[in-house]
């Protein structure tokens, strides 16, 4: 809680990735959210295709702390078969929130029909689908917004907001065009004026506070909405207003 | 002020920020009057300034064109780029002669080609170590295997470590053990709880604030030391005393 505003951070991990310093101790993570003033972090993992082990592992952290910490289901079409049985287990049976997808490790790009199963899934269920999103040629903001006009029902979340230009404008320009397009804000590229040109560019209601922790502490990031220069109201919701709406929390 | 904004109270001193306009990213100020007031928007007292054009194009015009920036602005600490051309090296001569020298950074070798190499560098190296002239260079344009070979040639150099990623975890711990009298600025330093780890493992006093302006925004990192669990003199060396100390600043 920062200043009586419930604090959700909506991109976070589970799985190891120790090369790059990222542990999914729970204890820790649950540490550096309480020295930042962070309530809720919404988890995924993304490391193992079949979304089975990914999926298991972020329910572990939601079972032992269900106050602080909510899940996106994972699947992937490099194995298409079990992607939406899958989908179906984490939401129904796990209770996870909604989805979280990387098609950096696929080849195919976020407009391609490999994905559909899983835009055709969250549509139908109403859900909220995270996506990663940069200037790669499989993750663009534009080809998330092409699935956004087709799937209309589903609210599509740029991870990232496209990481850096020209992605970052795409990403913004799809949330002024399509109602069911959001922003999330964590990056490496902490772009000076960044987050007031999300807020300027989408409105405050689009924008969604994010850290990427483990993989980065969630601390600079959680700076990068303080210190931007918006009205308090504007902080509110991008902080926790906008994902505690978009996600029922 | 509420919780949602943030102003350091402290004294600050941005150990890493470039000034004017670089060769393919035009300045956020045309000179140091809007610099000044963003330091002020988040408590920066004074920073440490390089001209970018050094960085990658011109050693020697960007030297030049800090002098318009540090003019009449004892917020602004100059730091003079050293290029490959021994012509930088003279240049740098001068400016030690005219009593202006506290600090060199080393252009970037991996976009200029011109490898971080002891046969390449080594007379400048040799004299910044002889002279007490603490270097900083980026982990964001050189090759850091070359900077632990080059730098470990010269033990008593003092440098300045700039820029370390989450993609340098791996690094940072055995590059600061080869490099004994090295400092790691902060910048990017985004691993989970590793300011803590770091002010544990190497020491408070090898860890100083930067902000990497304008790559990056003054306020984040600065915001994320406060909220750090380091004692409030811990705090302070981190955020000014250490550079004020390598930069023979008084009370550093």
């Amino acid at each position: 809680m920062i200043s009586g505003t419930r604090v959700i951070d909506a991109h976070g991990h589970v799985g190891h990735w120790e090369v790059l310093g990222m542990r999914d101790d729970a204890g820790e993570i649950l540490r550096t959210m309480d020295r930042a003033g962070i309530d809720v972090a919404v988890v995924f993992g993304i490391f193992h295709p079949e979304g089975r082990r990914s999926n298991d592992t972020a329910a572990a952290f939601v079972a032992a702390h269900p106050d602080r910490f909510a899940a996106l289901a994972y699947a992937s079409p490099l194995m298409p078969d079990g992607m939406v049985p899958e989908l179906r287990r984490a939401i129904d049976d796990l209770g996870f929130l909604g989805v979280k997808i990387y098609p950096p490790y696929t080849p195919w790009p976020l407009d391609h029909e490999a994905w559909d199963p899983i835009y055709a899934f969250v549509e139908e269920r109403g859900l909220p689908l995270l996506s990663h999103t940069d200037a790669g040629d499989v993750s663009r903001p534009a080809q998330l917004a092409a699935a956004a006009r087709r799937f209309p029902g589903a609210a599509f979340i740029a991870g990232h907001s496209g990481n850096m230009e020209p992605a970052r404008s795409e990403a913004i320009q799809a949330a002024r065009e399509l109602p069911n397009f959001y922003l999330e804000t964590c990056s490496t590229y902490r772009t000076p004026g960044v987050i007031e040109e999300l807020v300027a560019g989408a409105g405050a209601d689009r924008v969604l506070f994010g850290s990427d922790q483990p993989l980065m502490d969630p601390r600079p990031q959680l700076g990068k909405i303080i210190t931007a220069d918006l009205s308090d109201e504007e902080k509110r919701l991008v902080l926790g207003g906008n994902a505690a709406r978009l996600l029922g929390l | 002020m509420s919780e949602l904004s943030f102003r350091a109270p402290g004294e600050v001193i941005d150990a890493n920020v470039g000034v004017g306009h670089r060769h393919d990213r035009p300045a956020p100020f045309e000179d140091a009057a809007g610099l000044l007031e963003e330091m002020d928007r988040h408590g920066v007292d004074a920073a440490v300034v390089y001209h970018v054009q050094g960085e990658s194009v011109s050693a020697l015009d960007g030297n030049d064109l800090l002098r318009e920036w540090v003019e009449d602005q004892p917020r602004l600490i100059p730091q003079w780029v050293a290029g490959s051309d021994p012509a930088t090296h003279r240049q740098l001569e001068g400016l030690q002669a005219e009593g202006r020298l506290r600090s060199v950074r080393l252009h970037d070798t991996a976009s200029c080609r011109a490898p971080f190499t002891d046969w390449i560098y080594g007379d400048l190296l040799a004299w910044l170590e002889a002279e007490g002239i603490p270097l900083w260079i980026s982990l964001a344009d050189n090759d850091i295997e070359q900077m632990a070979d080059t730098l470990g040639r010269y033990p008593e150099l003092v440098s300045v470590l700039v820029g370390a990623h989450y993609a340098h975890a791996a690094l940072v711990r055995p590059l600061m053990r080869k490099l004994p009298r090295s400092l790691l600025e902060l910048s990017r330093h985004e691993t989970p709880g590793d300011v803590e780890a770091l002010a544990r493992d190497v020491g408070v006093r090898r860890l100083v604030y930067g902000s990497f302006y304008p790559r990056y925004a003054m306020g984040p990192i600065l915001y994320y030391l406060h909220r750090c669990d380091l004692t409030a003199p811990q705090l302070d060396l981190i955020c000014a005393g250490n550079v004020g100390r390598l930069l023979g600043e008084e009370g550093g």
